[in-house]
């Protein structure tokens, strides 16, 4: 069996040599993402198989993503959870075969846990939304906690938040005290809608919206906020970069990004390739040292260690490095997933009370 | 009887092994409920995943309770010989009258109905059938005909302190709830293993399964010192609140029985009536964990929701137990309370008179208050708040709630919904165990040998000459069918049956009870009462007056010997 699985390997491997002119499209996120990527992962996988990856930039609007997919010949996608779910239950995506992908799937599997394995995705890091702040707006009294970022009496400026339902509700139940493993039971209620844009109202005209995944941290640079939501993995590297910013890991809202194929694929062998490969440990950890995205197998987050160049032990940046505080909340990718249609229906609503001057 | 070594190895084992396995099947019964919750669309969380398919939302909504009502009915029906939901009653039953708990198979069944009952959102608690279940599992070690004094009702309280530790992640109250709602007395070798039990499933729950705190909660300390006099008036409305919310379980269920819907179909009546008021209000579905949480957010309800969902629960919770639903009044009972706390916090904010410390502290005040009369446990509910939500400021809140409440339903109630609905079924603990056991204990338990006995049939002087060679004044006379016919006594000369005969002062029959013939027998002088079967008039024996007062000091020797016993 394992001499067959080796001859398959080699087989495997010397069709890719010889194909190697086609390249595959890969979408990321851009930015200091993308650059993390690009060394750890896409760069060391065309040195392995001489595929040569193309990468393509995705905002993760499910609207587009059909056309788009196939338009610009999508190959590999790099996606938030809860849109993969969307994606998959659509058709949108293979269905993919994890016992073909990995190696020992079922011991796989316990590596991979608390994530999941999924009809259509292979997950791949772990990231925080997290709360920063300007060091310059706050000399004296710093924000804590979640509270703080509601709070403009105490702590007045600007809020930079994504434009999107998916984050903020979260943080809206976290601040009005209920406890993280209740906040997903309440916000399926309509009370608890009621109540997390409640919360939100106090920060009316408070707010500056972004959309791109790096905006966060730039506007904390430019001082067109004092408060941002955003990405740990964006604000560590607008630090490195000189950024005058503080991360505050109270409420962090954990979720995954894993990688998928779009159905509409011309090469499904090579992409599956490109999973198989990404999925290895030592790459997963290649990345989480480059940018502090956590790896979603335990077996990489061992292998963790300098950032290269710099020297930053990068476990402490991990969203999931124990100092971090015990208020945390797991994303819940299907319920996100299946709700998108209502929060986004009652965030809309809510927008459009603040522009009729209703309520604000 | 046993070593003391050996009565103590035999204690802790089956203290840890009882504790182990009710602690087991808490958790096993709660996940059960979830997963049906989930799959059946009953948990809001499952529900907004489906929220946009509106009419299979309504159908869901409608019809799974009512499905469950005519599971459960059918349950009850076929698998059951009791025919009826076991529940907390029949538990203290057991341990007070030390009697065997109810069969196996029917605790089983009960037990499957109520997971049914909750899985698909009738208006019940899940507290009851958790201590039953724990009760049962301990009931089991009576079988064992182990030698140790006490042990039975002993194992019991080990399954419903580890049961409630459980369930409210609260060793203490869990410890304490057997005590006081189950054993009712403290002896230390009760206590003992009462406590590993408690301790075990707490080890079960947050060490081994980590189940998290179930109430954790931000709450700085009481600000004003007039807020204690307004958490004692909390207490009475509550006591009022309670006594209303119990005679109206009593009053439905004795209506339900007399009513012209089958008892098939009565609990698909209430699980239709709770559907059809959950597509307005689905808060009313199942536990209702979320409105908890809820109640503690200011301004999440607004005083005239609070009033309509208090009003719903209250209905619906009565109309599902008394329609036959399988089920506690625990939980309901918190939520009622909650809520009635948060609406009292909301009046009282709105009429500005006076300053508070917010609604959380009066939520809580509300639900203990309101809780502690229906289970009739004061200290336990106390002590869960401590537990749950490890703030000493609420507790201290809570605990003037509760006793003004518990004052108050004691004195114009009873001392809980179990002690009266056990009272109604001939079992009255008000006046104490004594006095309840001797009062459960038939008069034709102390029976008296030796009488002279004699047919009308006998010739009247060799009856004279039998009554005379004996210790007795009096020989007990029967007729040729069997009857009672009165007493011949010694001083007596006259020399035929008719004129012989005299009528005794005094008869007892089979259903007297010891209690009523230690009354009955004040001031009365002779030999012995005759007891005399009700329907046949056969004599069944006499009972003397030092026969009963013997059974009175054996039974308070036992209970004196079970309240001081150290192992």
């Amino acid at each position: 069996m394992r001499c067959f699985e080796l001859a398959l390997l080699i087989c495997l491997l010397s069709a890719g040599a010889g194909g190697a002119q086609e390249p595959l499209t890969v979408v990321s996120w851009g930015g200091a993402y993308e650059r993390a990527q690009r060394a750890a992962v896409f760069a060391p996988f065309t040195r392995a198989t001489g595929i040569p990856v193309r990468v393509a930039r995705y905002d993760g609007d499910p609207a587009t993503l059909t056309r788009r997919a196939s338009a610009e010949g999508w190959d590999v996608i790099d996606m938030l959870e809860p849109a993969a779910i969307g994606a998959c239950e659509a058709g949108l995506l293979r269905r993919l075969d994890h016992d073909a992908i990995l190696d020992d799937p079922r011991a796989a599997r316990a590596d991979f846990a608390p994530a999941r394995l999924r009809p259509c995705s292979l997950p791949q890091n772990v990231f925080a939304t997290v709360m920063a702040y300007d060091d310059r707006a706050f000399p004296g009294v710093k924000p804590t906690e979640i509270a703080d970022f509601f709070d403009v009496a105490r702590f007045p400026g600007k809020r930079a938040i994504r434009k999107s339902p998916d984050d903020i509700l979260e943080w809206a139940l976290l601040a009005e005290g209920v406890p993280p493993a209740q906040v997903y039971d309440l916000l399926s209620t309509d009370r608890g809608l009621r109540l997390a844009l409640r919360r939100l109202d106090a920060l009316r005209g408070h707010i500056v919206w972004w959309e791109g995944a790096g905006e966060a941290a730039d506007m904390l640079q430019d001082g067109r906020a004092v408060m941002a939501s955003g990405y740990n993995g964006r604000f560590f590297a607008a630090r490195q970069e000189g950024a005058q910013l503080s991360i505050v890991w109270d409420g962090r809202l954990i979720g995954y990004d894993v990688w998928a194929i779009p159905a509409s694929t011309g090469q499904p062998r090579a992409a599956e390739r490109f999973l198989r490969f990404a999925a290895r440990p030592e790459v997963m950890a290649r990345l989480a040292e480059r940018i502090p995205y956590g790896p979603a197998r335990h077996s990489a987050l061992e292998r963790v260690g300098l950032m290269p160049g710099k020297g930053i032990p990068m476990r402490d940046h991990l969203p999931n490095a124990p100092q971090h505080g015990p208020r945390f909340l797991i994303s819940d990718s299907p319920w996100h997933s299946h709700t998108r249609d209502l929060r986004q229906r009652r965030f809309d609503d809510w927008l459009k009370a603040g522009r009729d001057g209703k309520g604000g | 009887m046993a070593h003391p070594a050996h009565r103590a190895v035999i204690l802790t084992l089956c203290a840890l092994v009882v504790g182990a396995l009710a602690s087991l099947a808490a958790i096993g019964l709660t996940d059960a409920v979830l997963w049906l919750n989930d799959r059946l669309l009953i948990a809001p969380r499952a529900r907004v995943q489906y929220e946009a398919s509106r009419v299979v939302m309504a159908l869901a909504t409608v019809l799974v309770p009512a499905a469950g009502g005519l599971i459960v009915a059918l349950i009850l029906r076929y698998l059951s010989r009791a025919r009826r939901p076991l529940g907390p009653p029949d538990v203290i039953e057991a341990v007070q009258f030390e009697r065997a708990m109810p069969p196996l198979r029917d605790g089983l069944a009960s037990t499957l109905a109520a997971m049914v009952s909750l899985g698909f959102g009738a208006s019940v608690g899940q507290y009851g059938p958790m201590v039953y279940l724990g009760a049962m599992l301990g009931g089991t070690v009576r079988r064992l005909g182990l030698a140790v004094p006490n042990l039975p009702a002993i194992a019991v309280a080990c399954g419903v302190a580890a049961a409630i530790s459980t369930a409210f992640n609260a060793p203490i109250a869990g410890l304490v709830f057997a005590h006081e709602v189950v054993l009712r007395h403290y002896s230390t070798q009760a206590f003992a293993p009462t406590t590993v039990a408690a301790a075990t499933g707490y080890v079960f729950a947050n060490v081994i399964f980590e189940r998290p705190a179930l109430f954790l909660l931000q709450f700085d300390g009481v600000r004003h010192g007039h807020e204690f006099v307004l958490f004692a008036i909390l207490g009475l409305l509550c006591a009022v609140l309670a006594i209303l919310f119990m005679r109206l379980i009593l009053r439905i269920a004795a209506h339900a029985a007399a009513s012209p819907i089958p008892a098939l179909l009565r609990p698909m009546v209430a699980g239709l009536a709770v559907g059809l008021t959950a597509l307005w209000l689905p808060d009313v579905l199942g536990i209702g964990k979320e409105a908890l949480r809820f109640a503690t957010i200011e301004g999440a309800f607004g005083a005239g929701e609070l009033a309509i969902l208090v009003l719903a629960k209250l209905v619906l919770t009565a109309l599902c137990i008394g329609f036959g639903f399988v089920g506690g009044v625990f939980s309901p009972a918190l939520l009622i309370g909650i809520l009635f706390g948060a609406l009292f916090w909301t009046a009282l904010d709105a009429s500005a008179l006076l300053a508070t410390s917010g609604v959380a502290v009066y939520a809580i005040c509300g639900m203990m208050a309101l809780t502690s009369p229906v289970i009739g446990a004061p200290l336990t509910t106390i002590l869960i708040v401590f537990e749950l939500t490890r703030n000493y400021d609420i507790t201290i809140a809570a605990m003037v709630a509760v006793v003004f409440s518990n004052l108050i339903s004691h004195r114009f109630f009873g001392r809980s919904l179990f002690d009266v609905q056990m009272a109604r079924r001939g079992a009255d603990l008000s006046a104490g165990r004594e006095r309840a056991r001797l009062q459960a204990m038939p008069v034709t338990d102390c029976l008296t040998r030796g009488m002279v006995l004699a047919g009308t049939g006998e010739a009247i002087g060799a009856v004279r000459a039998r009554l005379a060679a004996s210790d007795w004044n009096e020989a007990y006379i029967r007729d040729d069918a069997g009857r009672f016919a009165g007493v011949l006594r010694a001083a007596d000369a006259a020399a035929d049956w008719d004129s012989a005969l005299h009528k005794p002062a005094l008869t007892f029959d089979d259903t007297t009870t010891v209690l009523e013939a230690m009354q009955a027998l004040r001031g009365f002088v002779g030999d012995a009462i005759p007891v005399i079967e009700r329907d046949s008039g056969r004599l069944i024996g006499v009972v003397s007056e030092a026969a009963v007062i013997e059974a009175y000091l054996d039974m308070s020797q036992t209970l004196r010997r079970e309240e001081n016993a150290v192992l």
